[in-house]
């Protein structure tokens, strides 16, 4: 049976409300997180496992093409979906210094 | 850092997490690999580039492998699905086969190791020649003690006999035994029942020797000697090598032939080994028992399980004898089986109703596959029955010896007939009080109605699916328009008092 997606008043962990925005910063691979939010792999990684089995975050493969031409092995890319957009909006609210420590690409343009 | 240092830690990244991708679902390793290869290759480019001698780095990349057995784990732990806790089983059909299936697990068990009921099973399955008969006194009060004297066995061996081709005479004594060692050498003595038989037993009572040795081997002249099984398991550790071994018995020595089957013993005479002679009874002394085979003559005129046999003492005075079947120990443990379940089946109206109460099933609301599910059900719950009713009945009938064959027999009967009788009638009211969608067993029982006095309220007791799919109504009083129990489907709304069952109504 699919699990329901979580809604948007969950209550995320600091942790998890980190990697949504850091993700939602445009940092869409495990180890571009590790480098921004200064987390160890041993809690990012398990921590987007459950977050993509909430269903609030989705991976896809990069295309083997792109990684042969950059002579380097493909990369497991995450994006937001929509539930997690809105847990993310949910999470601001909860946390308020979440945008200053990870400002989205819009933002840092500013 | 040194190429050599550089490979090494490479090596030690790689089984890092070579090593966390076991803990990860199978189904899931390969591509967790994937990832992880990736991630590392990255990770080396930012922390440790090749040539950059950085220990700084080297660790890092180490700590990022070490993560992956964390995230091995999390995988792990989030693949555990739900196991089915047996509270959750309650009632359920799974269950019910399943305390059926162990059941018969154990006492198949019980009975494989109980020594009696492996006996009786083999003496049966190898069955015993309707031709053959115990000869005895007719004045002996008690069949289990010899009472043929050794000289009566010669006379009728010299006569021609038109009844009888062929006689077999043995005679158990306590003697003791000990293996025959080479001076200086000490072992322990015994004491057995031996049987000094005449050589021709075994052939008569058609039973095959075990572990012989290969014809020409025993050049000695020394009589044979067969151990009983027990013997050989008891005193020689049921060694397959026994055949040729030389024992002192009593005053003279014996070489061990081979063994003789389990069920062998239940001729009468408490026996541990044959000594097979040319002519035990040639020497005078006690009395002992004879087994003749009738020729079909003889059969035709001595059918019977014991017959009178009229012969003559070696002083020509008249002597009754009483010959009795070997066969007549009466029929095996299946036949009497078969017998007592057959008795039951015709019993089983008179103690309980036959029908499965189906007939208030709407079969709009039972599919196919559930009808089929039910009956598989009710199928699988006699298959199970049958058999455990069987090995229980052998295990306390024959699993205690001391009970004698024939009280063995009555106790199978009893208990097979009790056992089956009321073991189908919980078979049959368990599936009357199975709901009809999930075949699980309705709970919650509740008296409805006030007790009638004119007989015309209703009033009866009602049973809930606890998966909250049915109601099942079974009537007190019998009535014309309320005579069986009939069963309610439970619609939606329902739905509030089983809320996190995982219900489904078709």
């Amino acid at each position: 049976m699919a699990r329901e997606p979580k809604l948007a008043e969950t209550k995320l962990s600091h942790t998890a409300a980190m990697i949504l925005q850091a993700l939602d910063a445009g940092f869409v691979y495990g180890f571009s997180i590790m480098e921004m939010t200064g987390l160890p792999s041993g809690t990012v990684y398990p921590a987007m496992r459950r977050l993509e089995r909430d269903e609030l975050i989705r991976s896809h493969w990069e295309k083997q093409a792109i990684a042969d031409a950059e002579q380097r092995p493909p990369r497991k890319y995450y994006k937001l979906t929509a539930a997690g957009k809105a847990t993310l909006q949910a999470s601001r609210r909860r946390y308020p210094l979440l945008e200053r420590l990870i400002p989205t690409e819009e933002a840092r343009t500013v | 850092m040194r190429p050599s240092s550089d490979w090494a830690y490479r090596l030690l990244h790689f089984g890092l997490l070579r090593g966390a991708s076991f803990l990860v679902p199978t189904e899931q390793r390969e591509e967790w690999r994937r990832e992880w290869r990736g991630e590392l290759w990255h990770v080396r480019q930012v922390c440790a580039p090749i040539g950059c001698d950085s220990r700084q780095g080297t660790r890092e990349v180490t700590a990022f492998c070490l993560g992956a057995f964390q995230d091995a784990l999390c995988l792990r732990r989030a693949d555990r699905r739900p196991r089915l806790p047996f509270a959750a089983m309650e009632g359920t059909a799974r269950q019910t086969i399943l305390i059926l299936a162990a059941t018969l697990a154990a006492s198949y068990a019980i009975a494989l190791l109980l020594p009696g009921v492996r006996a009786e099973r083999s003496l049966w399955a190898r069955g015993v020649n309707p031709n053959l008969v115990l000869i005895e006194e007719a004045a002996a009060t008690d069949a289990a003690r010899p009472s043929i004297a050794p000289e009566q066995f010669r006379s009728w061996q010299g006569r021609r006999q038109k009844f009888f081709d062929g006689f077999a005479f043995y005679r158990v004594t306590r003697e003791s035994v000990e293996a025959e060692l080479p001076p200086g050498a000490t072992s322990d003595k015994a004491t057995w029942g031996v049987a000094r038989a005449s050589s021709n037993l075994f052939a008569l009572l058609g039973l095959p020797v075990r572990f012989t040795e290969p014809a020409g081997v025993n050049d000695e002249g020394l009589p044979a000697l067969i151990l009983s099984e027990a013997v050989w398991k008891r005193e020689f550790g049921a060694d397959p090598q026994v055949a040729g071994l030389v024992l002192r018995l009593g005053a003279g020595t014996a070489r061990v032939a081979g063994v003789a089957p389990d069920g062998s013993l239940a001729l009468p005479g408490n026996v541990d080994a044959w000594l097979l002679e040319p002519n035990p009874a040639a020497e005078a002394g006690g009395a002992g028992y004879v087994i003749a085979r009738l020729t079909p003559a003889g059969k035709a005129e001595m059918w019977a399980p014991s017959f009178r046999i009229a012969s003559n003492t070696p002083d020509d005075a008249e002597d009754d004898l009483l010959g009795v079947s070997l066969e007549q120990w009466g029929p095996g443990p299946g036949a009497l089986y078969g017998f007592a379940l057959l008795l039951a089946l015709l019993a089983l109206p008179a103690i309980t109703t036959v029908s499965l109460g189906e007939s208030s099933l709407n079969p709009r609301k039972t599919s196919w596959s559930g009808r089929l599910h039910r009956w598989s059900f009710l199928v699988a719950k006699i298959a199970l029955l049958l058999p455990i009713v069987y090995f229980v009945s052998l295990d306390l009938a024959y699993g205690f010896t001391t009970l004698g064959r024939e009280n063995a027999a009555y106790v199978q009967l009893v208990f097979t007939f009790a056992t089956s009788l009321f073991g189908l009638r919980w078979v049959l009211k368990d599936q009357r009080q199975r709901c009809p969608v999930c075949v699980r067993r309705v709970a919650h029982p509740a008296h409805v109605g006030q007790a009638s006095r004119t007989f015309l309220d209703w009033n009866g007791t009602e049973m809930m699916c606890m998966g909250g799919h049915t109601l099942l109504h079974v009537p007190s009083l019998p009535t014309s328009w309320f005579s069986s129990q009939r069963w309610l489907y439970l619609d939606t709304s329902w739905n509030f008092l089983f809320a996190g069952s995982t219900r489904h109504v078709p």
